[in-house]
Order: structure tokens, then C-alpha cells, then sequence
């Protein structure tokens, strides 16, 4: 568990918006979608991270960063002591092939013109993992391993429904063997039952090839299922990380709580009016000074406005970022 | 559901139709003397001018030409436009737009202005000046009309590759390693050239009435030639009199015109994505 993979260090990525000539001549600052400020952490080989937040916290950001979608403004991925930045070429290409990425829009995410038998044997071709004789056998193994019937070898995506098209995505990232597997919302555009299968599947294969999962959503209970270890991001930033048990029954971030207070309850008798988070996200154009979350947290004080909070030890492999360190267990919003 | 599923079972009627009338221009373009019931170029001074007929089917011309020989034997030359003045304004245009397309910025940029300046002109004038330049005749029309003509679908193509490339497909390409030429043609061009194929088949429609506009100049294909420009050009001054000269090679135009077209409406529907 301890065999750092991939280490993330002050990784920045913002996005900058349109700053067209009237902006340029009447002095408009140009302006950006911060996504990413400053993101650490370290995956180790064989755990599934999960990483949550709201919409718009650049969880999505964050995994397309890792696969080298996009290239980053500032920071240093590792990938096996490796910069991932410096990658090109050949090594680039090995460095695809084992930190792979399935998508969350199982629609738009298989190209409508081409087989799933074309699709698999482009991966397998392109990467020369298997000679063109044994892409067959190939293809039907790995079809068995997602648990789609081999006559789906020569249909086209729309003849799937979401969840089977999820499984061909998981199937073409499965061919070229990687070792790191980035889910981005891997399951939130399905049903509730289909998600279930999709998400067991993962399990099962993450076991029984050994692969390294981070896994991002934005649905705490799914990633609590499934996580050795969770994030919780925030306007692109990581607030809490820990040992999933930890986070959720000892969660050391007003963040954190709010989201888990914020979680539909099934239970009546459970439910609570308690608000744990007021207002709405800030914009990611113009993110508050100091702490992120201050513009919400019901605990801000003026440190919080001042000094934003770096993330400090709580426990074993516990961090948070706030300078609040005494939340009880047991002051549970709930 | 079932609605697709019964219009890929069976091919649409415009492609039918369209279809039918293409294979039989086709058919004239390349067996014209074994349709044609006189020798296109051979006069006949015993029989000028005269109406439809049953020797003459579509009467004589101001030679005694027949002019439904004149107008079969003219397939061959305007199929032969149609095809040749479009086919490489397509792939220069498809390759082009590609790149554009999926490269973005300042290529867009510059290719935007290049777009501003050819649309600027009016495409025939335009296409007038250059032949002029080069001088009458087939090769040259061909040349002139790829000149101007490839912007037309490096546009259509650019804008949408542009949409294709934002889809997650793309990504997934990427993140596969793949390299920029093999997502551009084998996944984002396959998705993108449907439009543009549809205006192809359009465009050569259009380039036989452009053939025919020039022939009609005198800067196309040069008479005797049997060309249906030309033909209507020959007619011009027997129209009060001898309707049928202009009149049947337009009908011709117009026929084959509109095999194009329903051609180009079916493969819209063959060819349309499935989501």
C-alpha cells in the first residue's frame, strides 16, 4: 500500500476566459477559471482514491490533468519518480497506455462510426500488445472480462444502453493493460441499478488485475462504497484527505461536514433542516483571499479571511485544511 | 427507434431516384454511340432546322445535327465536369478544413481570411477571371474552379471537426495515445464528413451548370464539341424558331441536376449518425 505511484505537488491549472480587442483597449484585465489551485497528493499502487466535491470544483479538471488532457499551469505530476510533463513520444505513448482513463459521458465518449471490434482493435494494434492473429481471442476475453455478450463484438455503440457503453469503455481502457485506471464520474449518468453493476465490475477488476483506481464522483455514498482513501475538493483545491472511515466518521473540514450533512438521509427520523453550508459555490473566476470556503463556512473567523489554510495532519494520513483542528467526532451536524 | 430502424432497412426514395437517374447518366457518359442514333458532329444539310421527329426525336440543329445525338454524346463531357471540377475541391478542401479544424488558432485565423477573401469575389466571376487568365478550355475551368472552389468544404469540414473535437471520443483518443493524424482521419473525419459529402453532391450539380455557363462564354469546352453550354449557346439565336436546339440540353441539365441533388438528400439520411 505504501508504493507511491503517481505523487501530485502544487499542481495549478486555470483556464483563461475570452478577452476579446474591446476588453483589450477599455483595460480589462483578462481573466481565468481558476480549476485547479494548488493540488498535492500521492496515489499508492493497488488503492482506489476517491475524490469528491460539487460541480465545478475541478475534480474533472483534476483527472484530465493527470492523463495529460490538459497541460498544466504550475506544478509537478510524478508518475513513478517520472515528470509526466517532460514525457514525449514514444515514452508519452507508454505513459498513456498505463495510466488510462474512462469517461463520464458514456455517449459521447465511443466514436459512433466504428465497432467495438474496431475500437478494441485499434487500442491493442496501436499499442502492440498482442500480434494481429491473437486480437481475436483477445477481444473476446476481454469482452468476458466486462461481461458483454461476444456478439457485441460487431455492433456499434448505439446499439448499447449507457451502462454497456460504460463497460466498452472500460474495455478499451482495460486492452492496453494499464496499471492506473482515472474514472471520471464514471457512473453518474446512469441509472441507480445499472450504476451498481458498473461500479462492481470495477471492483471486481481492480482486485483481480492489481490496478490502481482514482475514482472521482460527486456521490459520497458511491465513494465511500468503494475508496480506500477519500479527497474532498473545493474550488480546486484539496480540503480533506484521508482513510475513507476516518473522513466520513471524523471528518476535520466544515467542508466535509457540510457536504455529508448535505447527503439526502433515508431515514426520516434522521433528517435535518440544519443548514451546513450557506449560499452558493464562489466563482472559480474571482476565488475569495484566504480561506476558500470562507464565504460559506458558519465557523469563519478573521483568520480564515486573512490566510488560507494549508493542509496539516489530523491523524494517520488524515489531513485537513483548516485552522480549526478541534472538531468533535460527536458535534456531528447531523 | 423503429422509424430508423425501417429507413436503414430500406434505403431512402430521394437516393433511389436519384440513384436511378445518376447510373443512367452514367450509362450515356460512357456508351454514348451506342445510344445515340446519329453521329453528333455529322452534318446534314437535307434536314436543317427541323422540329422533333420520329427520325429526329429531339430535331436538327442549324447543321442538321441531331440533337439528341449531340445531347448523349454531351454526357460524357459534363459528367466528366461534374466529377472533375468537384473531386479535388473536395479532398483539397477535406484534407485542409481537417487540420483547421482540429489544429484551431492562428491556422484558424488565417484560414478564416483566406475564407473572406475567395467568398469576397462571386464565384463564377472569379472563376470567369482566372480561365480568362489561363486561357478557354476543360483543364483550365478545372483548375480556375479548384482554385476558388476547396474553401468551400475546408469551411463546411473545419466548423465541424471543431464540434467533434470537444467530444469525449477525441479525448478518449488522446488519452490512448493515438496521434493527431490518426484521430483526425480515422475518428473526428469520419464524423465530420457527412455535410460535406452532401455538398458535394450539390456542388456537381453546380459545376454542370458552371460548365455549361462557360461554354455558353466560349470559355469551357470549345465547339464543335457536344457540350450542353455550348449546345444552348448554338440554339441562342434559333430560339424564336427552333426552340428545341437550347431547349433539350436543358432539360438535360436540369435532369441530371436534379439526380445530384436527391442523391445528396438520401446519402444526408444513409449517412447520418446514429446516437
Amino acid at each position: 500500500m505504501s508504493d507511491v505511484v503517481i505523487s501530485a505537488a502544487g499542481l495549478r491549472k486555470s483556464f483563461p476566459l475570452p478577452h476579446g480587442l474591446i476588453d483589450r483597449i477599455s483595460g480589462k484585465v483578462p481573466l481565468a477559471v481558476h480549476a485547479l489551485n494548488d493540488v498535492s497528493f500521492t496515489l499508492h499502487r493497488g488503492e482506489t482514491l476517491g475524490i469528491v466535491g460539487e460541480s465545478g470544483c475541478g475534480k474533472s479538471t483534476l483527472a484530465r490533468c493527470l492523463v495529460r488532457l490538459h497541460e498544466l499551469d504550475q506544478g509537478e505530476i510524478h508518475f513513478e519518480g517520472t515528470d509526466v510533463a517532460s514525457l514525449s513520444g514514444p515514452a508519452r505513448r507508454a505513459f498513456n497506455r498505463r495510466v488510462q482513463m474512462i469517461f463520464q459521458d458514456p455517449y459521447s465518449s465511443l466514436n459512433p462510426r466504428m465497432t467495438v471490434r474496431v475500437i478494441l482493435t485499434e487500442a491493442l494494434s496501436v499499442h502492440a500488445m498482442r500480434p494481429a492473429v491473437e486480437i481475436p481471442a483477445r477481444i473476446a476475453e476481454l469482452l468476458d472480462l466486462v461481461r458483454l455478450p461476444q456478439d457485441s463484438a460487431d455492433r456499434y455503440p448505439h446499439e448499447f444502453s449507457g451502462g454497456q457503453r460504460q463497460r466498452i469503455g472500460i474495455a478499451r481502457a482495460l486492452a492496453v493493460e494499464p496499471e492506473i485506471l482515472v474514472a471520471d464520474e464514471l457512473v453518474s449518468a446512469l441509472d441507480v441499478s445499472v450504476q451498481a453493476q458498473v461500479v462492481n465490475l470495477l471492483l471486481d477488476l481492480q482486485q483481480r488485475l492489481d490496478l490502481t483506481v482514482l475514482f472521482v464522483a460527486h456521490d459520497l455514498r458511491l465513494v465511500r462504497h468503494i475508496s480506500h482513501r477519500v479527497a474532498v475538493m473545493y474550488l480546486g483545491k484539496i480540503v480533506e484527505i484521508g482513510p475513507t472511515e476516518a473522513l466520513f466518521a471524523a471528518s476535520q473540514h466544515p467542508y466535509t461536514r457540510a457536504l455529508l450533512a448535505a447527503a439526502p438521509e433515508l431515514d426520516p427520523s434522521k433528517r435535518s433542516r440544519k443548514i451546513a453550508a450557506k449560499g452558493e459555490l464562489p466563482s472559480p473566476i474571482h476565488p475569495p483571499k484566504g480561506c476558500l470556503f470562507n464565504t460559506r463556512c458558519p465557523h469563519a473567523f478573521d483568520r480564515c479571511y486573512a490566510e488560507r489554510p494549508q493542509l496539516t495532519d489530523r491523524s494517520v494520513g488524515h489531513q485537513a485544511a483548516c485552522h480549526l483542528t478541534n472538531f468533535d467526532p460527536k458535534d456531528s451536524l447531523k | 427507434m423503429s422509424i430508423a430502424l425501417y429507413r436503414t432497412a430500406s434505403l431512402p426514395r430521394p437516393l433511389i431516384f436519384g440513384g436511378a437517374i445518376l447510373a443512367a447518366s452514367l450509362l450515356l457518359a460512357i456508351f454514348p454511340s451506342v445510344f445515340a442514333p446519329y453521329d453528333p458532329n455529322a452534318f446534314d444539310y437535307a434536314a436543317l432546322l427541323q422540329g422533333p421527329s420520329t427520325a429526329h426525336l429531339m430535331g436538327t440543329d442549324n447543321f442538321g445535327r441531331d440533337v439528341l445525338s449531340r445531347v448523349i454524346h454531351a454526357y460524357t463531357i459534363d459528367m466528366q465536369i461534374a466529377v472533375f471540377a468537384t473531386v479535388f475541391p473536395f479532398l483539397i478542401g477535406t484534407v485542409i478544413g481537417a487540420l483547421v479544424g482540429y489544429v484551431g488558432g492562428i491556422s484558424e485565423t488565417i484560414f478564416g481570411r483566406i475564407v473572406d477573401a475567395v467568398i469576397t469575389f462571386p464565384f463564377l466571376v472569379l472563376v470567369i477571371a482566372i480561365v480568362s487568365i489561363l486561357g478557354p478550355g476543360l483543364l483550365n475551368m478545372y483548375i480556375a474552379v479548384g482554385v476558388v472552389g476547396w474553401v468551400f468544404y475546408a469551411r463546411i469540414i473545419a466548423a465541424e471537426v471543431k464540434v467533434q473535437k470537444r467530444l469525449d471520443y477525441a479525448d478518449a483518443g488522446r488519452a490512448m495515445g493515438y496521434t493527431h493524424m490518426r484521430i483526425i482521419f480515422r475518428h473526428l473525419l469520419p464524423n465530420a464528413i457527412t455535410p460535406a459529402v452532401v455538398y458535394w453532391m450539390t456542388d456537381m450539380a453546380l459545376a454542370i451548370l458552371l460548365g455549361s455557363s462557360l461554354g455558353y462564354l466560349g470559355l469551357g469546352a470549345q465547339p464543335p464539341a457536344a457540350e450542353w453550354g455550348v449546345q444552348i449557346a448554338d440554339g441562342k439565336n434559333f430560339m424564336a424558331t427552333a426552340w428545341w436546339i437550347s431547349v433539350f440540353p436543358g432539360l438535360a441539365i436540369v435532369l441530371t441536376g436534379l439526380g445530384f441533388s436527391l442523391t445528396g438528400d438520401g446519402l444526408a439520411e444513409v449517412l447520418r449518425t446514429k446516437k
